[in-house]
């Protein structure tokens, strides 16, 4: 294990309720094995452990098993690691020297897979009655080498894909007194780390894990993970973005407070958006981030973009990690970006003129949800600026606006469609510099339920007939007569398309001429290449729904979180005084070094 | 004879309001919604026998039939036109979504589908220069093709320069279109999406309102109604029947600009300009601020969740009223309304099967209103009502008086927390305000929450039942008109100005009745160069270099007093031209009330729960004198309205039978 992969499952989500696990391990350990060492004496040990192979959580047995159980799961993520490791596989070890503490100490560490990400490792240990060697019982008071005291077994695999390795087994029975005992008393261990996998998996999936990209900070087109997973334990919420991208270089790094602000949004929205101001408190919401990460940057990142963009994809992946807790309040992804734009220049395009800087931020579709279509043309989430009308824009700056509408088709498809996204071009009538900073315009909003993505969005310079794509987070000189034409992200769908009600919950007269579109588009099976109609959107996509729980992936490069986790405790963003609770974030002490996992060796 | 005649149609009710030679008439009918006008016939009907309608010198009508169109979204077929590229400005709004927090939020439908949305290639740019030139052939096909009732035209700019607009409502009328409303004339201002939608409401509400009037009209000639028809426009200000026709839209708040009106006049006639008014009826209660003797008028209000920039009498409303529900909310915590009994079944206590406590059923448990007043229908419901409230107080825990007390306090708290919000939260100290109360259920409560605000003095007009009818009297003929011509203010040439408002006073004057005096009152809107937002400062007549700089310091003056600060070094800049013609209506001077001994008008004694039960006389209003005073407790039975003195209360009645409670603690 190294700095380098992507986080794991978090020992907060492993933590809580893992302990149950565990004793339940310990309990199939015991009833299902042979020797009497281990049924009666329960001389056994089992424990969970996360990713990264740090110990989440053990059932209270033996002190001297515990302690040292960390270093098998290092021995054996060492010699196999986890790009090599399958559903189904178990690794055996028991050589002091690589893991082990005793050689009749057998450990077996088994990889808790959830679809196909890699979550956590279960393993249990258990005190064989024999394993070969100079005395029966292996216990010989007079060795003087390890080769008397038994069989030593480097890690190697017991399970393959479920299978066990006959040889394995029989090497194994060939060295010892009571090869049934132990063939046994192995199984157990197997069936034991079963149970646990089993066990962690439910509880996984329990816990809303979510994860998403921001398609690059500007300065590369390096996807950026933006992880969250939240944990609900009765009325506290814990919202934790460890896996998140470590900071980077562009000025898309959001401080701990919008980040936070990101998440009470995002509680609040789909807990009880109604609680009236002065019904008392809020749920207590945990907020967790890694420090140097993309979402809690060291200074001095650049951290303009993070209050405008990394924020909404912040509250996209809490949403998301809520949608199966609370599915009835769950929403498809909006927009994602508040598409940026500022125009500078002087009022004669040249040196004597007046300097002029105008600013704006520009709307899209909101995600669809089970209530209904995504609203159209709306800043979705972290803002809820109003537009600058066009009358006002031109009276006050040298551009004209040349269009404003809705781009038809840019919704999602689904049961409920996504809100559409919108154009809005902008001539400049002096040379002028534009800047843009927006998102989604190469990952879309994601749909739900089997909703499909709406559309990304995108931006062009229109130069008579030459129309050129601009990056999402560039800067460009412009000539007198450039159009700039931003093209905003559709939310996210709900549900299946075939299941639309023609045309649509909304009004029969509201929009016909999208609903006759779309429900064309639905005519098209599932799966296939949906058409998403207007020349200006982008021509195909494929309708296949995204992975909306990757946990951990063997085949990505990854980036991992610099330092300590920081966990900070708040409240609400509006809880009155009278509580005595503070609504500001208050750091408590790093959680625990991430970057120091358990050592990989022990000598 | 002088006759007086006034209708205000409520949901409920139709209140009409004759004033015959100083005496004062005064009629309640059943609403007939489907067709209103036959509730005014009905109410013309049965004031007759005292006021003829033959007689009647001037007739004025208060209606929501424009309201009520928004609300129901049942808008003519209307379709809209716009500069090519911006047919989606009314659907876009302002981009902003209604509530921050709700994932499943919907905004309103636009008035006008998208497939009934033209575009118009044409261009005129930020001072009215025409960029891109109208085809007038392309707009005569297009005015071919079109297949609507009724069209808005919103182009971009129009109010610099409305030529393409006029252009364009030529080619439809010439297409057969009678009814073509454009941006230009219905809301002349800067921003596109304000502008383009108050067109195409207008235009969505134009055949329904046309239609209203028309068959009204018509009503009156049948019963004889010489007057002309004139209608209570949103902003306070009575037009003529052909204007709201023709600008339906700026009518949608209709009947409560006439209360404020009402309400204004009242306070005003006893040397209290500024006052704080409470209309509460059945079902909600709107409460407004008016200074100097005039209403307060915004150009943000919302109808049916349509943000309406038309200027309107601004009133904030809230959904407590007699008839308003009290249940219990998930915590436990007690609530009124926003749902109402309404009329039917209406309030428990009026025996008409309804069985959910109300505000008004709150009232007759404490004994402030008698129900055995509602026997006369059906025999009133005394045990179910007091039924109702004990659930309510067992869910509570506690008897159902004090559940009672606690409908009313919760309902009081309610309707202070919205003149808070009209008074403190805009500036106005409430101490300094007169609070007037009216509508069926306000004079209940508005002692409690003038304490409450920390309002000292209630005034309960004479018919407070009716007073939104009543305010149809009291106000003038006006007709207003504003363009936006948004200008450095160093550029703005006196001369040019002059020669506008002119124009402006003379199409102003054609607006308003012949027979009444006409008054111009002239306004410029100036902001600081870079703000958004302006104030409206009055103009002198007629404006010339010196009257500029004197508006500029009033700009100044203004600025400070409103938002506490003023930049006297700062360029200004010319926001719009604003004119409003007033036809002077002389209001009319109802008789003071006979003469009398207060102790006479005690009809009877009865325990009234305060702080603890008391034994509170009842008066009968219409036998208390001018001049009488009486100490709390008290109540006060009016035929439309019940009146509520506290214990620490004083009440005194003014010399045009209004009742003034000092209000104590």
């Amino acid at each position: 294990m190294s700095d380098e992969t992507v986080d794991p499952v978090t020992l907060e989500v492993v933590r809580n309720g893992c302990a149950a696990v565990c004793e339940e391990m310990n309990a199939t350990l015991i009833r299902t094995s042979y020797s009497p060492n281990v049924t009666e004496r329960q001389d056994c040990s089992c424990a969970l452990f996360d990713v990264d192979g740090r110990l989440a959580a053990q059932a209270e047995t033996l002190p001297v098993h515990l302690g040292a159980m960390p270093f098998s799961v290092a021995a054996a993520l060492e010699a196999h690691p986890p790009a090599t490791l399958e559903p189904g596989d178990a690794v055996l070890l028991n050589d002091p020297y690589e893991g082990g503490a005793h050689l009749p100490d057998l450990t077996l560490v088994t990889p808790v897979f959830v679809d196909d990400d890699l979550v956590a490792f279960a393993a249990n240990r258990a005190h064989h009655a024999d394993v070969g060697g100079a005395t029966a019982g292996s216990v010989g008071a007079d060795a003087t080498e390890i080769y008397e005291e038994g069989l030593r077994i480097p890690p190697v695999k017991l399970l393959a894909g479920g299978e066990e390795r006959a040889a394995v087994y029989d090497i194994i029975e060939r060295n010892v007194r009571t090869p049934e005992e132990r063939r046994g008393d192995l199984r157990a261990q197997v069936a034991a780390n079963e149970t646990g996998v089993e066990r962690a998996r439910e509880l996984v999936e329990r816990y809303g894990r979510f994860e998403d990209v921001l398609d690059g900070d500007g300065r590369g087109a390096e996807d950026l993970p933006v992880v969250a997973t939240v944990t609900i334990d009765g009325d506290a919420v814990t919202v934790d973005f460890a896996g998140t991208a470590s900071q980077v270089d562009g000025p898309v790094n959001a401080v701990f407070a919008v980040t936070a602000s990101a998440t009470y949004y995002a509680v609040r929205a789909v807990t009880d958006p109604d609680i009236p101001p002065n019904a008392g408190c809020y749920r207590p919401v945990d907020v967790e981030t890694p420090s140097g990460s993309l979402v809690d940057p060291e200074p001095p990142a650049a951290v303009v973009g993070g209050n405008l963009e990394t924020s909404q994809r912040a509250t996209d992946v809490v949403l998301g990690a809520f949608a199966e807790a609370v599915p009835e309040r769950a929403v498809a992804a909006g927009q994602g970006t508040m598409n940026n734009v500022t125009f500078g220049g002087t009022d004669d395009g040249g040196d004597g003129g007046d300097a002029f800087a105008f600013y704006e931020t520009q709307a899209g579709g909101f995600g669809a949800g089970s209530g209904g279509d995504g609203m159209d043309a709306v800043h979705v989430h972290m803002s809820n600026t109003l537009n600058t009308p066009a009358e006002v824009l031109e009276t006050a700056y040298p551009l004209r606006v040349r269009r404003y509408e809705l781009q038809p088709d840019t919704g999602g498809a689904g049961r409920h469609r996504g809100g559409l996204g919108l154009r809005r071009d902008i001539e400049v009538l002096m040379d002028a510099v534009c800047s843009l900073l927006a998102d989604r315009q190469r990952h879309a909003p994601y749909g739900l339920a089997g909703g499909e993505t709406g559309a990304t969005g995108a931006t062009y310079r229109l130069d008579g007939d030459d129309t050129r794509r601009l990056a999402a987070k560039s800067t460009h000189d412009l000539e007198a007569g450039d159009v700039v034409s931003l093209r905003t992200p559709g939310g996210g769908g709900y549900g299946d398309p075939t299941e639309r009600d023609a045309p649509g919950r909304r009004r029969a007269n509201s929009r016909p001429a999208r609903a006759r579109r779309r429900v064309a588009g639905v005519e098209v099976p599932n799966g296939q290449r949906l058409c998403r109609g207007a020349a200006t959107a982008p021509p195909c996509r494929t309708a296949t729904s995204r992975i909306t729980s990757r946990i951990w992936r063997s085949d990505r490069p990854s980036r991992a979180p610099a330092g300590p986790s920081r966990r900070r405790t708040s409240t609400c963003t509006r809880c009155s005084p009278a509580t005595g609770r503070s609504c500001t974030p208050t750091r408590s002490t790093p959680r625990r070094g991430r970057s120091a996992p358990a050592s990989p060796r022990g000598r | 004879m002088e006759t007086r005649l006034a209708v205000d149609v409520g949901g409920t009710f139709t209140d009409l309001v004759a004033v015959v030679d100083g005496a004062v008439h005064v009629e309640k009918v059943a609403s007939t919604p489907e067709e209103p006008d036959r509730a005014v016939v009905d109410g013309l009907e049965a004031v007759a026998d005292r006021a003829p309608p033959a007689s009647a010198d001037y007739f004025a009508h208060g209606t929501t039939v424009a309201t009520n169109a928004v609300l129901e979204r049942s808008f003519a077929e209307t379709a809209l036109v716009t500069t090519a590229g911006f047919r989606d400005v009314l659907e876009i709004g302002r981009q902003d979504r209604p509530d921050i927090y709700e994932l499943h939020g919907s905004k309103p439908d636009p008035v006008v589908p998208r497939d009934r949305r033209y575009e118009v290639d044409e261009r005129v740019d930020a001072r009215g220069e025409v960029v891109e030139p109208l085809d007038g052939d392309a707009v005569a096909a297009l005015a071919e093709e079109i297949d609507a009732d009724s069209v808005a035209v919103a182009l971009l700019f129009a109010f610099e320069n409305p030529d393409h607009e006029e252009r364009v409502g030529e080619s439809l009328r010439a297409a057969g279109v009678d009814s073509v409303s454009l941006s230009s004339s219905v809301l002349p201002e800067i921003r596109e999406y304000e502008r383009t939608l108050a067109t195409a409401l207008n235009a969505a509400l134009r055949p329904t309102m046309d239609g209203y009037l028309g068959r009204l009209a018509a009503a009156l000639d049948d019963a004889d109604v010489a007057a002309p028809l004139r209608v209570m426009g949103s902003d306070g200000g009575v037009v003529r029947a052909t204007d709201a026709r023709e600008r339906p839209v700026e009518t949608l708040l209709s009947g409560p600009a006439a209360g404020v009106r009402g309400a204004a006049h009242v306070a005003d006639r006893l040397d209290r300009p500024d006052a704080l008014t409470m209309d509460m009826g059945g079902t909600s209660c709107d409460v407004s601020l008016v200074t100097d003797g005039e209403p307060l008028v915004t150009t943000e209000v919302t109808v049916g969740d349509y943000p309406v920039a038309v200027p309107t009498v601004d009133v904030h409303t809230v959904g407590a009223g007699g008839g308003s529900i009290a249940r219990l909310d998930d915590g436990g915590a007690l609530r009124v309304g926003p749902e109402s009994a309404g009329a039917d079944p209406g309030p428990v206590c009026y025996g008409r099967g309804g069985t959910e406590p109300t505000v008004t059923d709150a009232h007759c448990v404490l004994g402030r209103i008698d129900p055995a007043a509602f026997a006369g229908d059906v025999g009133g419901a005394t045990e179910e009502t007091a039924a109702a409230l004990e659930s309510l107080g067992d869910r509570l825990g506690v008897g159902p008086r004090e559940a009672a007390a606690g409908v009313v306090r919760v309902a009081v708290a309610d309707t202070a927390r919205a003149l808070r919000v009209v008074s403190v939260e805009r500036g106005h100290d409430p101490r300094e305000f007169s609070l007037v109360a009216f509508g069926g259920a306000g004079p209940l409560h508005a002692a409690a929450v003038a304490a409450e605000v920390g309002v000292p003095e209630v005034l309960v007009p004479r018919v407070a039942g009716v007073l939104s009818a009543f305010g149809l009297l009291v106000s003038d003929v006006t007709h207003e008109t504003a363009r936006s011509r948004v200008r450095p203010w160093d550029d703005v040439d006196a001369e040019d100005l002059e020669r506008r408002f002119r124009e402006f006073e003379r199409a102003g004057a054609d607006r308003v009745p012949d027979d009444l005096p006409v008054e111009h009152d002239r306004f410029l809107n100036v902001r600081y160069a870079g703000q958004s937002f302006d104030l409206r400062v009055p103009a002198p007549s007629p404006v010339d270099g010196a009257a500029l700089s004197a508006v500029a310091d009033r700009f100044h003056d203004r600025h400070a007093e409103r938002y506490g600060h003023a930049a006297s070094g700062e360029p200004l800049e010319l926001v719009a031209v604003r004119i409003r013609t007033r036809g002077v209506v002389e209001p009319p001077d109802p008789a003071p009330p006979a003469d009398g001994d207060a102790d006479d008008a005690v009809r009877e004694t009865r325990t009234v729960r305060f702080d603890a039960d008391r034994e509170t006389p009842v008066y009968d209003r219409g036998a208390l004198p001018p001049g009488a005073t009486v100490e709390g407790p008290a109540i006060v039975e009016g035929p439309d309205a019940t009146t509520v003195v506290r214990p620490s209360d004083e009440l005194a009645v003014a010399d045009d039978g209004t009742l003034r409670i000092e209000v104590g603690r």
